[in-house]
């Protein structure tokens, strides 16, 4: 019964971003209203789907000749963090979006968006996967310069054409893909892959897609459209960039087509640790250096999607080299809730920047100070979230990090394990200076007259808040057992994903 | 069910901090009465675990594989009797602040920091799995960070510093966790027990000292405190750099040096070098500093140095004598925190240049005060003297030829701190009045000077009767018993002293009544000059001291920072990020190169690797 729910979460947000570019172009309130429903429902949706596993068939067409959608443990809980930050970001936008025009069409982007996102998540078909993905990402280059600035216009340029040259490679990939198997669907090039054909084209298509979706997650050295990119977008299309878009059309397919499709090996292992060190120690240190709150922020996106390349990649590589398996089991639950717990705390802190740019018309922190009196409520937020980001205890931050600590020592990487807490270390210090010098010490001459933002920005706020202190909660037994155990077997099962999805059709 | 005790003095402040954030605004005084009673109640409920059997709570909470947290809380002798000094901290330092943050503007958030502070120490002194006691752990060094932020606006300079820091040396202290599990595969603290020997176990008793010496404030990792102290409040000083987290750290130290590992000579060598330094440093610098704070927390770095220089020893001595000398320090220097915020909030200021002739409008702030500076220079009979007595001993009993040189690091730094506080006594209750000091006029409410009096008095007993906690608590505590000690009849001496004194005050009031003194207006070149203008301040004389030629380089350089980690390492972190800065010009062509090199390498890596 509820499998049929399962095409609505692509068809909701498509269907309401058509009818809002229709219907609400005079009234900016209908959009809102409209806005807000797409997201929350599929917020619900997402939740009712949670035990649900299976495939849906679409047009009643079985693959490998028509396209199938999978929902399995890692796509549902990337779903529901998707369409929990898109509906916190929906609230915030409510009062945010009050500076800009055109709200019809920022609601239609955003749906669109969203919806291209889920269809990523969702599909087990190759060429279906890049429809999604340009969806999701052509709709993204127009929302990042949705305030005409010039700066904005280079910035939505830069990310144009490094993403779709992401795009391209994808494209190449599932070209070459398609050559040397005969097959589009995922599952039936996986049960090509798991006799252990090795064929150069496909070592090649592998490499493509790596470095495809490596862009897409803005990993170092394929990142530098990121840090110009997400500052520009207002701020809750920032927190939807950073917070889930890098995740689900990067981090997500990669995971996706590494474990489940092509198959892991030590190589690609070795890899995506060596990418995810690189990635956060380059984007911390470049974080800690920067004056622009978002851009700081944006940095940390790389640095934090480190973490769960890192993560994940350390799992995998355990995994291919036979060594322990709960160890490496712990290494991608690390990697895992690390993914969903940045989407939480990195789109707090991004719609915090908001309400404070919102307020003082500023992004740069030196022009800030003292805001501590003025606007408790993001202070508090902010806090919290950057407390989280730093990996803090009882914050879900903490938590996370903490299992990608341990499962590098218990492996005998004691390195990669230093690294890690070194780069957490300086994500600390680079987040007291957020908040030294945005909500301690004097209020500025120019700012007396501030007020706090409005309330129902406070409220999305707020939800992303519970969600940082209380995710921590999400490891116990309980809990674990039907939303994070399920992601990470999802991985860990391989290309036995192949059988599991054809035989389920 | 006794063993359910054990979780009142952790988590009841913890829930009852999170309370005191959703009180409104518009009700008041209900926070501070809600932490004086939940303070009251764990100084209580702590007692009764003190008394009782050792009790072992187990809770499982999180298992995945080798992977484990469980809530495993154990009451140790030894942790539940350090536990009980700071309960009792938190009790009186309640009570101190609920008059001296009054009228504060952040006072609302201030007690609920405040008990998580508290709900957090406990939880590290009953800690039994050492993920739990990170965990507390970070939680205090959080705590102290929003703690300070409720001072002055001044005061994010030191919040800042002080997270940073100690959030360093939690990171060290986590890496060394992990490498103890990987070295013992556990995370249960009474279980492990391994020989320093071998790379990875040196490296893991290194890291793990690093994070035990940041929270305590041992050099080099000690700057922090001295910064704090500028626009922290008072009572937050003598809470957490003073007391909480001089217990946490020495109490951390002692059992990596005792319990967990098995140190060979060597490393007990790099703490006494660590502990005599300290002492050195920090007191030159306490010697010159113009500002009471200030001043104070550089005394609480080199007591620190005591401490570590008493466990370096190895000795049961020693190692007796650094814990007691950390008990009696968080008194003594609590003490003087909290007697300086009294002057501080009847004054109005707490630069030494800006005070003096207190000692008749505030008698007993200015005894309490006097009691503690004169343990803090460690004067008999008082506790200052009892704990550094041992030190000593200890030191002469590692009986290597190197020890003479500790000994006298640790006695001229002791010299160095009575100078240091003849300075402050004299500037701050002696000499002339000033025009912050004339108009108090009484001494402070009793929520103020009845915490002080119990701490002063705690001196003179721990002083007198040190034998008792020594002997019943802190021995057995770490698992030895004392071989008879050099003789030091302290009671005996005291009525010694005690008649001296008397004797001395005596002879002092018969000459005074026998003498006829005249006084007249001080009159130079013909003209009568104003009482003000001949002011002398304390703080004066101590200027020569900078101005010494090989110590005028020293301080230059401290002024500097180049002696501070926390500078040279934000130096080396700005030079990683410009270099990285330069790399990322901005120009498109140059990002779409690097994405073509990184295909290239990739295509290259794999089609030849595999």
């Amino acid at each position: 019964m509820n499998m049929a729910l399962l095409p609505s979460m692509v068809a909701i947000p498509l269907g309401i971003a058509f009818f809002t570019y229709l219907l609400a172009r005079k009234s900016s309130i209908l959009a809102d209203i409209l806005g807000n429903l797409a997201t929350f429902s599929i917020l619900v949706i997402s939740i009712l789907l949670i035990k649900t596993r299976g495939v849906y068939v679409i047009g009643g067409w079985n693959p490998p000749i028509g396209i199938n959608w999978v929902l399995d443990g890692l796509s549902n809980l990337v779903l529901v963090v998707v369409a929990l930050i898109s509906f916190a970001a929906t609230i915030f936008s409510t009062r945010y979006m009050e500076q800009y025009t055109a709200r019809y069409k920022y609601y239609s982007l955003f749906l669109l968006m969203v919806g291209g996102m889920n269809g990523v998540i969702l599909t087990g078909d190759l060429f279906n996967l890049f429809v999604f993905l340009e969806v999701a990402s052509v709709a993204s280059y127009a929302l990042v310069a949705f305030g005409c600035n010039h700066e904005e216009l280079e910035a939505s340029f830069k990310y144009l054409v490094l993403s779709s040259i992401g795009s391209t490679l994808v494209l190449f990939g599932v070209a070459f893909v398609y050559g040397a198997t005969g097959y589009l669907n995922m599952a039936s090039i996986g049960g090509i892959m798991a006799t252990g054909n090795q064929n150069t084209i496909l070592t090649v298509a592998a490499v493509l897609f790596i470095v495809g979706f490596c862009i897409k997650a803005a990993l170092v050295p394929f990142h530098p459209w990121l840090p110009d990119a997400h500052p520009s977008a207002p701020a809750p299309i920032s927190a939807m960039l950073s917070g889930v878009l890098i995740k689900a059309l990067g981090v997500y397919a990669l995971f996706r087509i590494l474990f489940n499709v092509i198959g892991l090996n030590q190589l690609y292992g070795t890899l995506l640790i060596v990418l995810g060190l690189l990635s956060m120690t380059v984007g911390v240190f470049l974080a800690v250096g920067q004056w622009d709150f978002k851009r700081l922020l944006a940095y940390h996106s790389i640095s934090q999607m480190g973490y769960v390349i890192l993560g994940v990649g350390l799992g995998g590589y355990i995994l291919a080299t036979g060594g322990s398996s709960s160890v490496a089991a712990l290494a991608i639950l690390g990697g895992i809730f690390h993914l969903a717990n940045h989407a939480v705390f990195k789109s707090l802190l991004f719609l915090s920047s908001g309400s404070i740019e919102y307020s003082t018309g500023t992004r740069q922190l030196k022009e800030m100070g003292g805001l501590i009196s003025i606007m408790p409520v993001t202070r508090t937020t902010c806090s919290i979230a950057s407390l989280s980001i730093a990996g803090v205890p009882p914050f879900n931050g903490f938590w996370s990090k903490l299992l990608i600590v341990i499962a590098a020592i218990q492996a005998g990487f004691h390195a990669v394990a230093g690294i890690t807490i070194l780069v957490s270390f300086i994500t600390l210090i680079s987040f007291l200076k957020v908040l030294r010098y945005a909500f301690l010490g004097e209020l500025p001459e120019k700012l007396k007259n501030i007020k706090e933002s409005p309330a129902l920005m406070g409220v999305a706020q707020a939800i992303l808040a519970l969600f940082c202190i209380g995710m921590g909660l999400l490891l116990l037994p309980g809990p674990r057992e039907f939303l994070l155990e399920p992601a990470v077997n999802a991985l860990i099962q391989g290309v036995e994903y192949a059988r599991i999805v054809l035989s389920g059709s | 069910m006794s063993e359910n005790l054990l979780l009142v003095p952790v988590f009841l402040p913890i829930a009852v901090g999170v309370l005191v954030f959703f009180i409104p605004k518009m009700v008041k005084g209900v926070r501070e009465a809600l932490s004086l009673l939940t303070a009251a109640i764990a100084f209580v409920v702590v007692f009764l675990i003190f008394r009782m059997e050792e009790s072992h709570l187990f809770i499982s909470i999180i298992e995945i594989g080798d992977f484990n947290l469980h809530l495993d809380l154990l009451s140790a002798p030894l942790a539940s009797f350090i536990l009980l000094f700071a309960t009792g901290f938190g009790l009186l330092i309640s009570l101190f602040s609920a008059s001296y943050m009054a009228g504060k503007e952040r006072y609302k958030e201030y007690y609920g920091y405040f008990l998580f502070a508290l709900g957090g120490t406990a939880g590290v002194f009953l800690a039994n799995h050492f993920l739990l006691f990170l965990i507390f752990w970070e939680m205090v060094t959080a705590s102290l960070y929003f703690l300070i932020t409720t001072g002055e606006p001044r005061a994010r300079e030191g919040a800042t510093k002080s997270f940073a820091m100690i959030g360093a040396s939690d990171a060290c202290l986590l890496m060394g966790v992990g490498i103890l599990w990987f070295l013992n595969r556990t995370f249960v603290i009474s279980d492990i027990n391994l020989p320093a020997e071998g790379w990875l176990p040196v490296l893991a008793f290194l890291l793990l000292m690093v994070g035990s010496i940041t929270k305590a404030g041992a050099v080099p990792m000690h700057t922090w405190i001295p910064t704090a102290s500028e626009g922290a409040p008072a009572s937050v000083m003598a809470y957490l750099p003073a007391a909480l987290d001089k217990l946490l750290g020495i109490y951390l130290l002692v059992m990596i040096s005792t319990k967990i590992f098995v140190l060979g000579y060597s490393l007990g060598l790099v703490l006494m070098i660590i502990g005599a330094v300290t002492i050195i440093a920090a007191v030159m610098f306490a010697m010159v500093q113009h500002e009471l704070p200030k001043l104070l927390s550089y005394h609480a770095v080199s007591q620190v140095g005591y401490m570590v220089l008493g466990i370096g020893t190895l000795t049961p001595i020693g190692i007796v004598g650094g814990l007691f000398h950390m008990l009696n320090n968080s008194i003594y220097k609590s003490c003087l925190f909290l007697c300086g915020g009294s002057v501080e909030k009847k004054s109005g200021s707490n630069e030494l240049g800006d005070l003096g002739g207190l000692s008749r409008s505030m008698p007993i702030t200015f005894i309490t005060a006097l009691i503690a500076a004169l343990a803090i220079s460690g004067i008999p009979p008082l506790n200052g003297f009892a704990s550094k007595w041992l030190v000593y001993q200890g030191v002469l009993e590692t009986g290597k030829g190197g020890s003479f040189i500790f000994l006298i690091a640790a006695m001229f730094g002791s010299a160095l701190t009575l100078a240091s506080f003849i300075k402050v006594i004299y500037s701050v209750f002696l000499g002339q009045k000033s025009k912050y000091t004339e108009k108090v006029t009484g001494d402070s409410g009793f929520a103020m000077v009845f915490p002080v009096v119990v701490l002063a008095i705690l001196c003179l007993f721990f002083g007198i009767f040190y034998r008792f906690p020594v002997e019943q608590f802190i021995a057995p505590g770490v698992g030895v018993s004392l071989t008879p000690m050099g003789i030091w009849e302290s009671p005996l001496a005291t009525i010694l002293l005690i008649a001296g004194i008397a004797l001395g005050l005596i002879i002092y009031w018969i000459g005074r009544a026998m003498r006829s003194v005249r006084t007249a207006d001080t009159f130079v070149g013909g003209e009568k000059i104003e009482a003000e203008t001949i002011r002398v301040e304390g703080t004066y004389f101590y200027d020569t001291i900078k101005e010494l030629p090989l110590m005028e380089k020293f301080y230059l350089s401290e002024e500097k920072g180049h002696f501070d980690l926390y500078i040279l390492f934000g130096k080396l972190r700005a030079w990683i990020t410009g270099a990285l800065q330069f790399l990322h010009n901005g120009i498109l062509s140059t990002y779409l190169s690097w994405s073509l090199l990184g295909i290239i390498v990739l295509l290259c890596l794999s089609i030849f690797l595999l």
